[in-house]
């Protein structure tokens, strides 16, 4: 494999990998804070995809990635204060169910609005085109997506970290009751968070939209690589998320470039290994 | 509830009366799923680890027992031990890794290898097929010594998935009374204090996980017979939400709450989706339902008309050594 | 080191990160007797009972029970070398009924073999005797088939005594049996432990004094994670330390 290949591999690599990063995110602060695997991510993906491509056409690029984000969030509100949140005093299994059932409905319901077809998009015309790295020519978009993506999983690390908002999310996690005793609106916190890892997955399907195309399964293929990620990097830690999308990503780019086939199953390869090498996950903590 | 062997007569009576009702090819997947049913109630409804994977042991089954047809020849009991094994094996190996961590993480790992070996099952075309699934698979007769029975028919092959339902059923019985059932109950309600009384939980749930494997091998290998095909979805993820949906919507940890789902699963994706193609919203919306207003399945919703009908108080004391799952959530009073 | 010692500890020492919850804690517990462990909440008692029951790993120090070296032992191991404990909230099987609770309980240290298994749970008619006793024991025998969970809170304590019973132990850690007790079940909880003195050597935490000094052989006293004073009932009352430990030196 030349170099201009490998290249191009690692930067697909990085692309995917900050799409799972961010994927795995907003998946870790639903998982940590509410215990639950959200089976719906996936979907919520797909919808944020969907929708922007909708409104790209008649808005632009930047109104559609912002009405993904919205119309994502706000379901991601009516499913935590609707669904979740009546299953919050019975076991968790129940709310993974849940979540596993609202993939199915809003699967079909991507099929029946928009169709059983696959549809591409384009990158907005101003990121059209390659640029000459030097090592490899690689397309402009897919740079910006990759600097988007990053900067976007920046900010959310820096508000769990450093916000009062983050802080209030990372005490809903260690302790639930302690935090609504302090005074604190768990509830709302609970949606909060819902919706906001409701938008970052609707965010990764709107802008990576125009690299990936778009299909009504498009949810349900992604979901397991996201799993992988939050298990491979340690429940409940974003660092460990953040590290394990770009490996995932990183991985899986390389792996389609030397024996395509095995490409996927690698994936699950590195899961494997990962939790037996290290059960609580790269970052994690229990 | 009913007597006991109440029953039992009535399975035995819904066994011989089913094809009556629906097309033989249907009664037969009500059994053979109802198999893979009880195996994830077993781990599921009694044991309390819900596995999002499934399908693994019944595609990896599925797939050997075809392929031991089609290249071997092999006999139909040769056959039929061999899925199970594998079953058993994949899950015993598969198991060690997923029951290293419970909860949340559990699910996600048994989801993740179900995805492994979809996507493995999917890239390795000249072993299966792969997206056009194993085809070719030819039935063997039931040889019992110097008698053959041929199983072409499908009132035939239901009559012996029938039979070999029986059996399984009857095994899964014994197991739950047994005091693994008890056992495992107790690592359901609370792991911690069964270990403080001694069990080493984790071993004790690798073994109901092998076990479930084991059950569910056998209905893969059932499967593959069915069609004389093995298709890729039966190593999905797809089957493994299946099984999990006909084992809540039946009612969990309820020995019989398994073969009602599997029973209301195939009849309404049957009825509907001749009519509609968007089966999986039904069923979406299905379950949705199910987790938020009916958690005890359809043993729940026959147990409250019953009570609502006969006006009898409900039992408030279940039977001693009963299985008391998630399903008589319902029934346990205030 | 047996003879007449059932249960030592040498040393036992906790860290959670940078609390130190016990320190150095080293007691005897003389088999047979009632031996009484109490302190200021927070003292760190319950801790060491899941230090020597295996819930967690000591950071330092050893357990030695009946001579053998149990340090470390995972809780499941324990039971089969005779050493059992109950919970200070109280931690059954909810959903299960009581019969099976101890039914569960009174099986674990039954070694059926592979082919035992395939008998059903009803057919092991001496495990059933046991069951049957220790509900006579602790009073549940009317219960045995309502779920846990509709026990009241004192049929749950007593259940959680019954459930350490089951396994047939030699040492019982009992964690407050009293604990949210009116005053009438308190003393009934009361006469199930001295009945039990004797026949099987108890190590008990107990906050209601009076119980203490009534029925304890001896007294272990623990303050900030250390043992602070140990000796006979009478010893212990008077003791200067102790008093300062619970009253903050005032009479």
């Amino acid at each position: 494999m030349n170099i201009s290949l490998f290249a191009g591999a690692i930067l697909n690599g990085l692309v995917t990998g900050m799409l799972y990063a961010l994927m795995g995110v907003g998946l870790s602060l639903i998982l940590g804070l509410l215990n639950i695997p959200n089976f719906a991510h996936g979907v919520l993906y797909a919808i944020g995809a969907y929708v922007m491509v909708s409104t790209v056409k008649t808005f632009g690029f930047l109104a559609g990635a912002l009405a993904a984000l919205v119309a994502v969030a706000v379901l991601g509100a009516g499913i935590e204060a609707l669904g979740v949140r009546r299953l919050s005093r019975v076991h968790p299994d129940y709310i993974l169910l849940l979540t596993f059932g609202l993939s199915l409905i809003l699967t079909e319901a991507i099929i029946l609005v928009w169709g059983p077809v696959g549809i591409t998009s384009q990158p907005p015309p101003l990121l059209a085109g390659s640029v000459d790295l030097g090592v490899t020519v690689y397309p402009k978009y897919r740079l910006a997506v990759m600097i988007v993506t990053a900067a976007l999983v920046a900010v959310c690390y820096l508000v769990v970290t450093r916000t009062r908002y983050g802080a209030i999310i990372r005490a809903g996690i260690e302790d639930k009751d302690m935090a609504a005793a302090l005074g604190i609106n768990i509830r709302r916190v609970f949606t909060l968070t819902f919706a906001a890892g409701a938008g970052l997955a609707a965010l990764g399907g709107a802008l990576m939209a125009p690299v990936r195309g778009l299909q009504p399964t498009m949810g349900l293929d992604i979901l397991p690589f996201a799993f992988v990620v939050v298990v491979l990097g340690g429940l409940g830690s974003l660092p460990g998320a953040i590290l394990a999308g770009l490996l995932v990503g990183v991985v899986q780019s390389l792996m389609t470039a030397i024996w395509a086939p095995g490409a996927d199953a690698s994936v699950f390869a590195l899961m494997t290994l990962g939790i037996i090498a290290r059960p609580q996950g790269l970052l994690g903590h229990r | 509830m009913i007597r006991p062997l109440g029953r039992l007569l009535l399975l035995v009576a819904a066994i011989a009366l089913l094809p009556l009702f629906v097309r033989p090819v249907v009664a037969a997947e009500i059994w053979i799923f109802s198999i893979a049913a009880m195996a994830l109630n077993l781990i599921f409804g009694y044991t309390g680890m819900l596995s999002f994977g499934q399908a693994t042991f019944f595609g990896l089954a599925a797939y050997t027992a075809g392929l031991m047809m089609i290249h071997w020849h092999a006999p139909l009991l040769v056959v039929l031990a061999a899925g199970t094994l594998v079953g058993a094996v994949a899950a015993a190996a598969i198991g060690y890794v997923c029951i290293q961590r419970v909860g949340t993480y559990f699910i996600m790992l048994t989801f993740g290898f179900n995805q492994m070996f979809y996507f493995i099952a999917y890239k390795w075309t000249s072993l299966t097929g792969g997206d056009d699934g194993l085809p070719g698979i030819p039935r063997p007769p039931l040889a019992l010594g110097p008698l053959a029975v041929g199983l072409d028919s499908s009132l035939r092959y239901y009559v012996f998935v029938a039979a070999i339902f029986l059996l399984a059923f009857y095994a899964m019985k014994r197991i739950v009374d047994s005091p693994l059932g008890i056992i495992f109950q107790s690592i359901r309600e609370n792991p911690g204090r069964a270990a403080a009384v001694g069990y080493d939980v984790k071993r004790y749930k690798w073994l109901a996980f092998t076990i479930a494997g084991g059950f569910t091998g056998l209905a893969g290998v059932l499967y593959s017979m069915m069609f004389g095909i093995v298709p890729l979805e039966a190593i999905s993820w797809i089957i493994s939400g299946d099984i999990v949906f006909m084992v809540l919507i039946g009612g969990i940890g309820n020995l019989y709450g398994p073969l009602l789902g599997a029973a209301a699963f195939k009849w309404l994706s049957e009825a509907v989706s001749v009519v509609w193609e968007r089966w999986p919203l039904i069923l979406g919306v299905a379950l949705v339902l199910v987790v938020l207003f009916l958690r005890g399945g359809l043993v729940e919703a026959l147990t409250r008309l019953r009570e609502a009908v006969g006006g009898a108080p409900p039992r408030r004391e279940p039977r001693q050594g009963a299985p008391v799952g998630v399903a008589a959530e319902s029934e346990a009073g205030p | 080191m047996t003879g007449d010692v059932l249960l030592r500890t040498e040393r036992l020492t906790c860290d959670f990160g940078a609390v130190r919850a016990v320190n150095g804690v080293s007691l005897s517990v003389a088999r047979g007797k009632l031996h009484s462990l109490i302190g200021p909440n927070g003292s760190g008692k319950t801790t060491l009972f899941n230090l020597i029951a295996g819930e967690i790993r000591p950071s330092e120090g050893r357990v030695y029970f009946d001579g053998d070296d149990v340090t470390g032992f995972p809780s499941h191991r324990l039971p089969h070398r005779g050493l059992a404990r109950c919970f200070q909230r109280t931690n059954v099987f909810p959903k299960l009924t009581v019969h099976d609770n101890v039914w569960g309980a009174a099986f674990s240290r039954r070694r059926p073999g592979a082919l035992g298994f395939l008998r059903r749970a009803s057919e092991f008619s001496d495990v059933e005797a046991d069951v049957e006793r220790i509900l006579g024991e602790v009073g549940l025998a009317h219960k045995r088939s309502a779920p846990a969970e509709t026990l009241s809170h004192g049929q749950q304590r007593a259940l959680e005594v019954g459930v350490t019973l089951a396994s047939s132990p030699r040492l019982l850690l009992l964690d407050e049996p009293t604990q949210g007790l009116a005053p009438e079940a308190t003393q009934q909880m009361t006469r199930l432990v001295q009945r039990l003195v004797g026949r099987y050597t108890i190590l008990l935490i107990e906050h209601k004094m009076r119980i203490v000094m009534s029925i304890s052989d001896r007294i272990s006293v623990m303050a900030f994670g250390e043992l602070i004073a140990e000796g006979t009932p009478d010893q212990v009352r008077d003791n200067p330390d102790v008093q300062r430990a619970y009253l903050g030196g005032r009479r």
